[in-house]
């Protein structure tokens, strides 16, 4: 078995190792494994392993490399996929009792790219019911009970994806594939101290995957840096007939160059005095925020303040997402099968969901339309919006969510509604030593320059190679 | 904004304008502005609303109760009375807000122009 210290590597380290034939994918694959088996049910990471597939594709990969083809960086990488993304003859509960049974024909178009690539699927991550559609009180809302925060596992590590983020944490997987629709990406990377993007809304499919909000779900992955991201982003990325909803072409495609990392271009950083609210700050993070601003002025001298406009945009985003969760889920909810969800919220919400009246959610698509031409103005003047990604950091498992994250979050709501890529990467820990994220988010379409800010801020800070000690 | 009604207004001034307009029309609470997973919550305040939302909310409420209400307790019962309230002044700024007849939602159907064949989703899982 390898060591502690290989399974934390990034996929860029690893695919080297792979592409020079110095590192074994079974034996990577099976230390991987291993560690999965001892530490993953203690974090409730995984829905499920997929111990055979994943041996079974390490060795097919292994025989390739060794046969001189070599697919890319991601060949012979071991990952998890959030457990609404289908994958064929495995089990796919979307973290719900009532789907608990439920097995696919067919994978999901993101399992396909990843498979071409060559990446290895080690298992199913844990994820909040539902994805969270419907609302939740406490950490403990999927079938497999709470995540547990692999920096203290006391801690949740946010959701929905919950799995995904600690998977990657713990060093049980290279990478994880999670979902966003409003706050899924991002936030678990926060607490859990990863990277993670959340795409732009189109680029990459979701064939396969659980619909939730069927405007507003973004696919991408949950990875130790920005760079892997960014490779993990290229092969998952692209246009996909099975989804109608996906970008052309020429607007979905993201490709990983090698040439352009020598030519960065000169992002103009705009840091927003508005995202959160200075009385919902913990304090230990404000000083943990407060020391990424000073990090990043000294390598983008002219970052200047930027503000969100206001607006009802936290309105028309909620409205959206509810009543297209009911619709998603009108059968579960009209049969009454929704009371066997295990959260107190989710059993009932949608009835509520039901209920909004045709012309409201019009009016609140109709906001969008505007809401993007304004946000469209403010990019005219920057490249990258920067803000803390959660004026928090873990919280208890045990928290009632209603109370202890429910402050009011505009650049969640007007990031998903509109579709933008956000990153998250961690910057510090708090007192308590747990991590903090910072979020740069870009204009649709622009995933190059948040993954770029993140990277330039990675160069010149090691937060992203810290790991929780969990022996 | 909407050159076929004679405004002068590119979209994004009037987009500007609107967001302008907005800013001063919609000084709430901060806690009106609850994102999903919180918003829908069991706070022990309702909100304030004026007698014709309250309507709005009760007539929701009964509607939720002659479908479901036989499947309900009655906590879970006061809880769905408790959203159906908190639900409104978020339907009340949206409504409020400063909409042009032209100002089209931000979801466009794509013509099905030409169709790729799809595996048949629903017949293909096992759904319980």
């Amino acid at each position: 078995m390898l060591k502690e210290s290989a399974l934390f590597l990034s996929v860029g380290e690893l695919a080297r190792q792979i592409a020079a034939k110095q590192l074994s994918p079974v034996e990577l694959t099976e230390s991987y494994l291993e560690r999965s088996q001892k530490l993953g049910p203690k974090l409730n990471a995984y829905a499920h392993l997929t111990d055979t597939v994943a041996l079974e594709q390490a060795q097919a990969a292994e025989k390739e490399i060794h046969r001189g083809h070599y697919r890319g960086p991601l060949h012979g990488i071991p990952y998890a996929a959030k457990d609404l993304l289908a994958v064929k003859n495995i089990p796919t509960t979307w973290g719900a009792k009532p789907f608990a049974g439920q097995v696919f024909d067919y994978n999901a178009t993101v399992i396909d790219h990843l498979n071409h690539a060559g990446a290895i699927l080690l298992g199913k991550a844990a994820m909040i019911e539902l994805a969270g559609g419907f609302g939740y009180m406490y950490a403990s809302a999927s079938l497999q009970g709470e995540t547990r925060n692999p920096w203290d596992t006391s801690c949740w590590t946010c959701g929905s994806s919950s799995g995904s983020g600690a998977i990657v944490a713990a060093g049980l997987a290279a990478f994880a594939v999670g979902t966003e629709t409003w706050g899924s990406i991002v936030c678990p990377s926060a607490f859990c101290g990863v990277s993670g993007l959340r795409p732009t809304y189109g680029r990459v499919s979701r064939y396969g995957a659980m619909a939730l909000s069927y405007s507003m779900d973004k696919i991408g992955p949950l990875a130790r840096s920005a760079e892997d991201c960014t490779r993990i982003f290229a092969a998952i990325a692209g246009h996909d007939p099975l989804d109608r909803s996906t970008l052309p072409i020429d607007k979905a495609a993201f490709t990983f160059s090698p040439v352009a990392e020598l030519k960065p271009r000169a992002l103009r950083l705009g840091w927003l005095t508005n995202a959160w609210q200075e009385k919902d700050y913990d304090s230990s993070v404000a000083k943990v925020i407060d020391a990424a601003h000073k990090t990043l002025q000294r390598h983008f001298p002219t970052m200047k303040h930027a503000a969100l406009p206001e607006g009802p945009w936290e309105d028309a985003a909620n409205v959206v997402l509810s009543c297209e969760v009911g619709s998603a889920f009108s059968q579960l909810i009209r049969s009454g099968k929704v009371s066997e969800l295990t959260d107190p919220l989710g059993k009932i919400s949608g009835y509520v969901n039901l209920n909004i009246a045709g012309a409201d959610y019009n009016s609140a698509l109709r906001i969008r339309e505007i809401l993007q031409e304004t946000i469209a103005g403010l990019f005219d003047n920057f490249d990258v919006l920067v803000a803390a990604s959660q004026p928090v950091a873990a919280t208890p498992l045990n928290l009632d969510i209603s109370k202890g994250l429910a402050y009011p979050d505009p650049l969640g709501a007007i990031g998903n509604l509109c579709g933008l890529p956000a990153l998250s990467v961690p910057c510090g820990f708090t007192d308590k030593k747990l991590p903090v994220g910072l979020q740069f988010v870009a204009r649709a379409g622009d995933d190059a320059a948040v993954l770029q800010a993140g990277r330039t801020f990675q160069q010149f800070t090691d937060w992203h190679r810290k790991h929780p000690n969990l022996v | 904004m909407n050159k076929k009604n004679g405004s002068l207004l590119s979209r994004r001034q009037f987009a500007r304008r609107a967001a302008v307009l907005s800013a001063t029309a919609s000084i709430v609470p901060a806690e009106a502005f609850l994102p999903a997973t919180s918003s829908a919550q069991t706070p022990q305040s309702s909100p304030q609303l004026s007698p014709q939302s309250q309507l709005e909310v009760d007539s929701r409420y009964q509607q939720i109760l002659s479908l479901y209400g036989d499947r309900l307790d009655e906590a879970q019962k006061a809880n769905i009375k408790k959203m159906c309230a908190d639900l409104q002044p978020s339907l009340e700024r949206i409504r409020k807000f400063n909409l042009a007849n032209g100002n089209a939602p931000a979801l466009y159907l794509k013509p099905l122009v030409e169709r790729a064949k799809q595996p048949q989703i629903a017949a293909s899982s096992k759904n319980p």
